[in-house]
């Protein structure tokens, strides 16, 4: 347990943020504990690890863990870290194996995690030693969601299904919808010296469209209707969730269906995507708010889910730089023609030479430098765009939403939920504190 | 790709120096930041793919690289390679405005094969780069690249590279390899 502290590092009345969040040191190690330590992170999709021994390995925060499917078909996460030595017991990012031999002295771990051997144990270890013990540690829990696996190191964590909301879970819902998912065998990574609430700050970021990707619109890559529109709907969620972007209209969903049958061309996802939430199965499980939502949800903290099925985990690695790393899947049973549009929009758009995001990593990682110099950090943020301007709409389906233009709504919901995340000592607190999803003027 | 073996020294030392003329030149063109006198050394079939690199163990190294078809850093065809240059040129693109200054080192060049059309050339890279007053990327790797005779020329028709990296440690590849 940590202590409750009473920063105010984010003043959710003026909507002015202290950029020493995006490179002081000691917050970003409070940040391990009490946000990466606390949070359920993503790990995987279950079909990237389909048959018993199959591994996968992931970070939560700066710890890194193996994924790993045992005998009985149960995923594990495991701490990477001997508890002789601390040395790791797994150095492949991915593969298959019967269990996991520490390279130092050779301790052994199952599948499970559980120590099943020691070298020359019976001559060394005179001294009797349970081996139960000194197993590899497990996550607190570890949940699936629709096959996206998660862990929390926090016994104290609600369940994922309660932690998501409607708003965490609606971008993996819709992913969901599309058919038996499959994971692409690939993940993007590459590195960026930028700290990671930047590149989760810019997924809400509907404003820099037009200028930080005015090449790949002018170009033709992306359009102006799907990624530079001026009407918005933000749905923010319990825990810092959040999603904000474009809200389809009825007529929105006739011209697209119209250009799919005419025009060819790089839009043809968008098209696609917005067909499939006319379906009537896929309407009822988003909801009628949910179904015309067609912005960039973000699990908190760091998990941004695209709409190109696509999941991008921003990790941490020091207060100035962050991994971004890019999870591909497609439906299983889909036509080879659309299959291969699909994959050719993941393998263009984003990544570190994607045509779209090629110029997002030296924004954020100048923005982290402007958070550096002794002077400068003493400056203020903006993030008052449309603050105090627009209205929580209710629904009786229960899922609340704003309508308006580009803002910065979900960005100061994620410093708002970041902050109480910060101030709170333990799950409980947290529980009892944290700030339920606006109503009303906002 | 017999007809190579059958070459005798001289005409293998005259191919060699036509196919190490081609990639020198081409490099240059990129290093000159000449794209599209480089786009015009491309066929028009041209496959420019890199694929994706993890760390496995020794026993599943069959694994390390993805396959084609499926999820790469690069997997253009002219058409893509051609909007890549095309942003350059049209302002906005930041990753490369102010542009990137970048030395292109060729070396290790291996005639793998030659049909008496197309030449399988492998050969080692080294890219370096620099942005602004103190960025630096540096990307080593292979290409398996293969050159067809056109017009008394070459036109490169295939650009497979293999990076040594596996989290690719910069914030972008904005360069062409």
């Amino acid at each position: 347990m940590s202590a409750a502290s009473n920063h105010n590092w984010f003043d959710t009345e003026s909507g002015i943020l202290d950029r020493r969040i995006f490179s002081d040191e000691e917050i970003y190690q409070e940040e391990l504990q009490k946000i990466f330590g606390r949070a359920w992170n993503f790990m995987c999709h279950e079909s990237q690890v389909p048959e018993e021994g199959d591994f996968f390995m992931n970070w939560i925060g700066e710890d890194e863990v193996i994924i790993v499917r045992d005998r009985e078909s149960t995923i594990n996460v495991l701490l990477n870290s001997c508890p002789h030595r601390g040395n790791t017991v797994c150095r492949a990012e991915l593969g298959n194996t019967k269990s996991f031999v520490c390279s130092y002295h050779g301790w052994n771990y199952d599948l499970n995690g559980r120590l099943i051997g020691m070298p020359s144990e019976e001559h060394f270890y005179r001294n009797p030693m349970d081996k139960n013990d000194w197993g590899l540690t497990p996550a607190a829990k570890v949940e699936s969601y629709k096959g996206f696996v998660f862990a929390t190191l926090d016994p104290d964590a609600p369940p994922l299904v309660d932690y998501l909301g409607w708003v965490g879970r609606l971008g993996i819902d819709f992913m969901a919808a599309q058919g038996e998912l499959e994971f692409l065998d690939g993940v993007h990574k590459n590195r960026v010296q930028c700290n990671w609430k930047l590149a989760v700050d810019n997924l809400y970021d509907w404003y820099h469209v037009k200028v930080s990707h005015g090449s790949a619109l002018k170009i033709g890559m992306i359009g102006e209707e799907s990624m530079a529109p001026m009407d918005q709907m933000v749905l923010l969620g319990e825990f810092g969730h959040g999603i904000g972007g474009p809200g389809i209209t009825e007529e929105m969903f006739r011209e697209s269906v119209a250009r799919l049958r005419g025009l060819e061309g790089e839009q043809i996802w968008y098209d696609r995507n917005v067909r499939q939430r006319m379906k009537p199965e896929v309407t009822e499980m988003l909801g009628p708010v949910g179904k015309r939502s067609f912005g960039h949800p973000n699990i908190f903290p760091n998990l941004w889910v695209a709409l190109t099925r696509q999941v991008c985990l921003r990790i941490p690695r020091g207060p100035c730089e962050t991994e971004l790393w890019w999870f591909n899947f497609q439906p299983k049973h889909v036509p080879v023609e659309q299959r291969q549009n699909a994959i050719f929009v993941q393998n263009h758009l984003f990544g570190p030479a994607g045509i779209l995001e090629q110029d997002d990593g030296e924004n954020w990682s100048h923005s982290t430098r402007g958070a550096k110099g002794s002077f400068a950090r003493t400056r203020p943020l903006n993030f008052t765009m449309g603050k105090g301007q627009d209205q929580v709409l209710h629904d009786e389906s229960g899922q609340s939403r704003i309508e308006t233009v580009v803002n910065e709504h979900g960005q100061r919901w994620t410093y708002q939920s970041w902050q109480e995340w910060m101030n709170a000592a333990s799950w409980p607190e947290l529980m009892q504190n944290h700030s339920l999803p606006p109503t009303g003027k906002i | 790709m017999s007809s190579y073996q059958k070459l005798d020294m001289q005409q293998r030392m005259l191919l060699k120096f036509e196919v190490e003329e081609f990639l020198f030149m081409e490099a240059d063109l990129l290093d000159s930041r000449r794209y599209d006198e480089w786009l015009d050394c491309l066929a028009d079939d041209i496959h420019y793919w890199m694929p994706i690199r993890r760390t496995t163990t020794a026993r599943e190294v069959e694994r390390e690289f993805t396959k084609p078809g499926g999820m790469a850093f690069f997997d253009d065809d002219k058409n893509v390679l051609a909007l890549r240059i095309k942003r350059l040129a049209i302002g906005r693109a930041w990753a490369e405005d102010p542009p990137s200054r970048t030395r292109r080192l060729i070396t290790n060049i291996r005639i793998l094969g030659y049909d008496g059309e197309e030449v399988s050339v492998a050969s080692n890279f080294k890219l370096y780069r620099t942005r602004l007053n103190s960025e630096e990327d540096n990307w080593i790797g292979r290409r398996e690249d293969k050159l067809r005779r056109a017009d008394g020329d070459f036109k490169l028709s295939q650009r497979h590279i293999y990076l040594e990296q596996t989290v690719i440690l910069s914030q972008n590849m904005s360069s062409l390899f």
